[in-house]
């Protein structure tokens, strides 16, 4: 189990023109308690440059920390990276991290023998990943001819080459066509589950956090905010219920008599409409109360649910909260 | 050691080098070696001949200015070669975006930098020879070679490279410049450090400077090995001397060059 305590990141950068620059420290990541356990997959997600990538270079062991501990199954990571780097990869979205002047198969050969896999099962497990990702007709050819797409899925067959323990995944899926994001989804899933791999996984699509992690941290200005499932975040932002309605006959004076009605129970109730939709949002649960308005009224129900909020609506929420 | 590691470099960078620059690479080289060699022809020829004062013999051993700069032009361009390419290793890996998956890997630098070092020498060391070939003509001399000597003089040269190299490395990763740090090296080395002419001519401050690069040992090893043909034991003292400011600038350079990892990464971040 990975677990940092308090990690900071401060950087020394040079600011203002000319030979004499002024130094000034950043502090890009203040306060940061994590745990990735086994077999789990653990997102992270953050508001406006929140500490992300620095939290997950800290975590690889490519930056040391400023303050805090970080310990890899009861091994001190900051003490013994040298051990820390045998276990662990990091897959980041985009086309860096690959030799553009080697084929696909040589990248994987090279990155095999600095990571000291043996030459007995090296040739096997680079066909795997190959196949894996979709690039086992590809394996010959030389990386710079590559497309976006196919450059980040041998990334993926990289981050992979050494069997990790824990796999740090950077936007991952950025750049794949919903095809291969889909099956490395299902791989990401595979990982975790089937082969015990501790997963850290950052993504700008909220529904791929949404469908693949266990447990969520929300980051924001170097600092976490917020931790939970996304159920318990959604939960635990939003206080307040969404409703949808669709009535068969709708117009303005339905939505007035509803708005009136439904705060005889609730005087915070706000109801608006949206195309054919009713949108209805209270802090309490009324659903019996709409259904029975709409009988009294005569109004012919079509569709009536409560919307659970979205991941993605957390953020916009959270983002809009701390921006105040 | 972990010879996987160098022999993955090795081959990694052979099968860039020659994906990368093909033929005409290669010829460039050599045409590089052709003007050195023609550019210290010629310098013989239209300033020193018939001018030479006696301490330069009394110095060098020999009156025979031509192979003398000869023998140190080659030697300059084998340093060049080689320091360009391990030194830059890094900061090429760093442009390249392979930097940080590179630094992700549980290996140790050394196999990573001598794999480096042993393609260049391949390479550079086909490229010298044939401009050794082409120098023969212009007239250097090996009739009082003494191949032993001269071969252990190859591998402490190599050996001094990669010194040298590894400190340049460092200065380029923490700098993030190569053109500028690698220019004022090779200039300085090429005017203190006996390359077209005795250090001795130096003054005393600049050559105390020269005495402290091992390169000046290694042009003084290899000029007595081949135009003096002198032996490895009436050389014990340079061999020791060269030997010993190479080690210093290899241990340097592994300890800073750690160092210098850990800033190149902060600055990529911050």
């Amino acid at each position: 189990m990975i677990i940092a305590e308090h990690l900071a990141k401060n950087f020394q950068v040079k600011v203002g023109k000319g030979i004499f620059r002024e130094k000034k420290s950043i502090e890009a990541v203040k306060d940061i308690s994590l745990q990735i356990e086994k077999g789990k997959i653990v997102g992270l997600l953050g508001i406006n440059g929140a500490g992300k990538t620095t939290t997950i270079k800290m975590l690889t062991t490519l930056l040391a920390p400023s303050a805090g501990t970080y310990f890899m199954d009861d091994m001190d990571a900051v003490k013994y990276p040298m051990e820390i780097k045998k276990r662990i990869n990091m897959i980041a979205g985009g086309e860096r991290m690959i030799y553009w002047r080697l084929t696909a198969y040589e990248n994987l050969w090279y990155y095999g023998q600095i990571y000291n896999v043996p030459n007995s099962i090296l040739k096997q497990r680079i066909e795997e990943l190959l196949a894996l990702v979709g690039l086992e007709g590809k394996q010959n050819i030389p990386v710079e001819t590559f497309s976006k797409g196919m450059k980040q899925r041998l990334q993926i067959a990289r981050g992979l080459i050494n069997d990790p323990e824990y796999l740090f995944l950077d936007e991952p899926t950025i750049g794949l066509d919903a095809v291969v994001s889909k099956e490395l989804r299902s791989h990401i899933k595979f990982l975790a589950q089937e082969k015990n791999k501790g997963i850290l996984l950052t993504s700008h699509y909220m529904r791929e956090i949404e469908e693949l992690c266990d447990y969520i941290y929300i980051l924001n200005d170097g600092c976490l905010i917020k931790q939970g499932t996304a159920r318990e975040l959604a939960a635990d932002t939003f206080n307040r219920r969404n409703y949808i309605l669709k009535l068969y006959e709708q117009s303005d004076d339905i939505l007035a008599r509803l708005d009136h009605n439904l705060r005889q129970y609730d005087p915070t109730t706000e109801v608006s409409g949206d195309g054919d939709c009713i949108s209805i949002n209270s802090s309490e649960n009324i659903s019996l109360e709409l259904s029975r308005l709409c009988t009294q009224e005569g109004l012919f129900i079509r569709e009536m649910y409560e919307k659970e909020p979205e991941l993605e609506d957390t953020i916009i929420k959270l983002s809009k909260e701390v921006s105040a | 050691m972990d010879f996987k590691v160098l022999r993955g470099t090795l081959k990694k960078e052979l099968l860039t080098k020659y994906r990368a620059y093909p033929m005409d690479f290669f010829i460039g080289n050599v045409l590089t070696g052709f003007y050195t060699i023609l550019g210290a022809y010629m310098m013989y020829k239209l300033l020193f001949e018939r001018n030479m004062n006696s301490s330069f013999a009394n110095l060098t051993g020999t009156s025979d200015y031509l192979s003398y700069v000869l023998v140190g032009s080659l030697t300059y361009l084998f340093l060049v070669r080689t320091c360009l390419n391990v030194s830059r290793s890094l900061i090429t890996e760093l442009r390249e975006g392979t930097l940080e998956s590179l630094m992700l890997a549980p290996f140790r630098r050394v196999e990573y930098f001598l794999g480096n070092m042993l393609v260049q020498t391949l390479t550079t060391t086909m490229e010298v020879m044939i401009s050794v070939l082409v120098a023969i003509p212009f007239g250097i001399s090996f009739q009082y070679i003494h191949i032993g000597s001269f071969l252990l003089a190859i591998v402490v040269a190599l050996y001094s490279f990669f010194g040298i190299s590894m400190v340049l490395g460092c200065v380029m990763l923490f700098t993030r410049d190569t053109y500028i740090s690698q220019n004022t090296l090779f200039a300085f080395v090429f005017l203190v450090c006996g390359i077209t002419f005795p250090s001795e001519y130096l003054p005393a401050w600049l050559r105390t400077i020269a005495d402290f690069i091992p390169i000046t040992g290694v042009v003084t090893l290899i000029r007595n090995s081949v135009l003096l043909g002198k032996g490895i034991s009436e050389q014990s003292t340079i061999w020791i001397n060269t030997l010993l400011i190479s080690t210093v600038y290899v241990l340097i350079g592994f300890i800073l060059m750690q160092k210098c990892e850990e800033v190149a990464l902060e600055k990529i971040h911050s």
